[in-house]
């Protein structure tokens, strides 16, 4: 089982398969997956969509896991008829409905989850967003919203995976600039101003944030391709994730 | 873990975009995504025009790829024909991604622009200047292997530009001239033969379009890929562009217009025109009034052709010997 | 063959032709001979009048009306002259300019452009 903080597995099967495996460290790994990428848009999703205060929306949010766990609801999922993601939030949905209506919402800890659940952190994203979630948005905005949290999601694990390869391989430095130009964004840098500051010239910061670019990318294409149901789901995805128009 | 937030997400998401600084090129806009890489519009801010740039998609970059895309850069840069959309530069992008520019055309897809078409005669005159495009390359030595209405783009003037190389074949020998795609190409690239072009795109891989393919390519028996196969898609293109609009999709073609299509697209290659050549001549003795290969008429239909070919002079000459019979008849009894 | 040319010869052929089918018509047989040089002279007159017409205006439509109007009028002053017979003249004549201004637009080289 995977510990929060270590190096992200290639999976070769998808998460689907694997959750479905025999193997029962397969399966656990494939969930870890799954719960990692999942538990923070599933979360701030419910927050918004019902309006919960952050300790009930936890316990949704822990209680729908234990559920899909439970019930198996991944292998009623058809890659032919929906995104896995919207398939996840249909479901959560229907559990968080369910369970505020009974309204004796049974607390449910989060043992089975070997993942991480930073609830605290989680609030304090959705306060930085400025999203107040006593406004109820229209079922279009929180579909919107829970497919920018699952990107958002998806490339911060991403961007963490880069980080690693790039302490692995005394690639320090390009991971700085990478996230100092695209992931800071600090108003004005340039290409120079980068250079000047790691001493370097500026067709190597140009290399080097390229090829974090392209790491990025391919860490983040990887780990949307484990989470998919199938290769269609998976191109249909890619496209959402990486946008197609030109600045 | 991080907290990336919509800027940074924004950011992230178009990474994708090419970055193009430190070109000549400022992008402008995407204009069509294809299976290898993505077009954009372009400006050229040295000689001031619009171009057409495409790269490769940078989800799907990787080696093979990129040698494909020089590759099609190449080929296209040895054709040079008022047909064939021109090839103006090639470079690499600050990440890596090699990209070509060529010619920014304004115009209509085929598909588009036949719609607006009701002369037959037009559209098949259209399609002339497709064939004349298609048998240059030929010449060349070049298969172009996925022509379709969606590869052919007509201009404002009606000119009309075949695009698309990016599944083009380079033929082994084609003629004795050692102006062919393929003897530029062995001796700039000694390594770059068909065989390593067979490589790049793989042996039993089906490339091209359903319904333009031909049996063989459909088959992905590439080595018995020749002009014939490109002969097959004129012929469905044929086909196609002499339908017209949509009202005219089920009106039945003229006998040998059929059969013209029909020879073209015939499944096995023997049965087809040996050269698009052969094929345009076709279609060009078909729009002249002429008999034409494809199909023999019987004497009812030679009779009804040579009236339709002469209609004026025939008419002009039975007015005056009608007038006079009539004069000699009602005149001078 | 240049369009005039082709106008020229075929005006004459078709003139005399129309010229010799006098023949048919008893009253006028006997002056034959001078109805055909008539025609003949008639036809060569319109074939090249069409002829330069083809060269400056490239339109079947226009060239045939053109045909029509220079038959029609060369028609006319010679059916004045004979003081009859307008309309054994006048209809056919007309229709050998239609013709000939037909063929000076379909046949026949156009002007031929010098290059430098």
């Amino acid at each position: 089982m995977s510990a929060p903080g270590e190096s992200f597995p290639q999976t070769r099967l998808s998460v689907l398969a694997a959750a479905r495996s025999g193997d029962a460290a397969e399966r656990g790994r494939a969930l870890d997956l799954l719960f990692a990428a999942y538990w923070k848009p599933i979360y701030k999703y419910l927050r918004l969509k019902f309006t919960q205060a952050p300790q009930d929306a936890q316990d949704l949010t822990q209680g729908f896991f234990a559920e899909l766990l439970e019930r198996d609801l991944l292998s009623r999922f058809d890659p032919a008829k929906s995104r896995l993601r919207t398939y996840l939030r249909v479901c959560a949905d229907s559990f968080a409905l369910n369970e505020i209506k009974a309204a004796s919402r049974q607390k449910r800890g989060a043992d089975f989850l070997h993942v991480a659940l930073d609830f605290s952190a989680a609030e304090e994203e959705l306060r930085t967003q400025a999203i107040d979630p006593a406004s109820i948005p229209s079922p279009e905005s929180l579909e919107e919203f829970f497919e920018k949290e699952w990107i958002r999601s998806l490339f911060a694990s991403a961007v963490a995976e880069l980080q690693k390869l790039c302490d692995s391989r005394g690639k320090q430095k390009a991971f700085a600039m990478f996230e100092a130009y695209d992931l800071d964004g600090e108003e004005n840098i340039s290409y120079a101003d980068l250079g000047a500051k790691h001493g370097l010239p500026v067709t190597d910061v140009n290399n080097q944030i390229a090829w974090a670019r392209r790491e990025f990318r391919r860490i983040a294409m990887e780990q949307l391709h484990a989470l998919c149901g199938s290769e269609e789901e998976f191109t249909r995805e890619a496209k959402t994730l990486f946008g197609e128009t030109a600045r | 873990m991080k907290f990336l937030n919509d800027k940074a997400l924004e950011r992230l998401r178009g990474s994708g975009v090419p970055d193009l600084s430190g070109t000549r090129y400022e992008l402008r806009e995407l204009i069509a995504r294809g299976g290898m890489g993505v077009v954009y519009a372009a400006d050229d801010e040295k000689l001031n025009r619009r171009v057409a740039l495409k790269v490769l998609d940078a989800a799907s970059a990787n080696p093979d790829l990129t040698q494909r895309l020089l590759r099609e850069a190449r080929v296209l840069a040895q054709l040079e024909h008022p047909g064939i959309v021109p090839v103006h530069d090639v470079g690499a992008l600050p990440d890596g991604r090699v990209f070509y520019t060529m010619k920014f055309v304004e115009g209509l897809r085929l598909d588009q622009h036949v719609v607006k078409v009701d002369s037959l005669p037009e559209r098949l005159r259209l399609f002339l200047r497709i064939c004349d495009a298609v048998a240059f390359a030929h010449a060349r030595g070049v298969l172009h292997r996925d022509l379709k209405p969606a590869n052919v783009m007509v201009g404002p003037f009606g000119e009309v530009l075949v695009m698309d190389w990016g599944l083009a074949k380079v033929l082994r020998e084609t003629s004795e001239s050692n102006d062919t795609v393929f003897a530029r190409f062995a001796k700039e690239n000694p390594g770059d033969e068909e065989t390593q072009a067979t490589a790049v795109t793989g042996h039993g891989t089906v490339l091209g379009t359903p319904g333009y393919m031909s049996p063989e390519q459909e088959r992905g028996e590439t080595e018995k890929i020749d002009v014939r196969s490109d002969v097959f898609s004129l012929g469905a293109l044929l086909k196609f562009v002499a339908a017209g609009t949509e009202g005219n999709k089920g009106q039945r073609l003229p006998r040998a217009l059929q059969a013209i299509c029909e020879k073209a697209t015939a499944k096995q290659p023997e049965l087809r025109y040996g050269s698009v050549s052969e094929l345009a001549s076709d279609v060009s003795r078909h729009l002249d009034g002429l008999p034409v290969l494809a199909y023999s008429e019987n004497i009812l239909e030679r009779l009804v052709r040579f009236y339709k070919r002469h209609q004026i002079a025939i008419l002009l000459i039975t007015a005056y010997l009608v007038t006079r019979f009539l004069v000699l008849y009602f005149f001078h009894r | 063959m240049n369009k005039i040319l082709l106008g020229l010869l075929l005006g004459t052929v078709l003139g005399a032709i129309d010229g010799g089918t006098a023949y048919f018509t008893p009253s006028v047989r006997a002056m034959i001979v001078g109805i055909v040089i008539g025609s003949t002279f008639k036809g060569l007159i319109a074939g090249i009048a069409a002829g330069i017409f083809a060269r400056k205006v490239n339109s079947v439509p226009l060239g045939i009306l053109f045909g029509l109007f220079v038959g029609f009028v060369l028609a006319l002053l010679v059916a004045l002259k004979q003081h009859g017979y307008y309309f054994e003249i006048i209809l056919p004549g007309s229709l050998v300019g239609m013709i000939v201004g037909w063929a000076t637009q379909k046949y026949g080289a156009g002007v031929q452009t010098k290059h430098a």
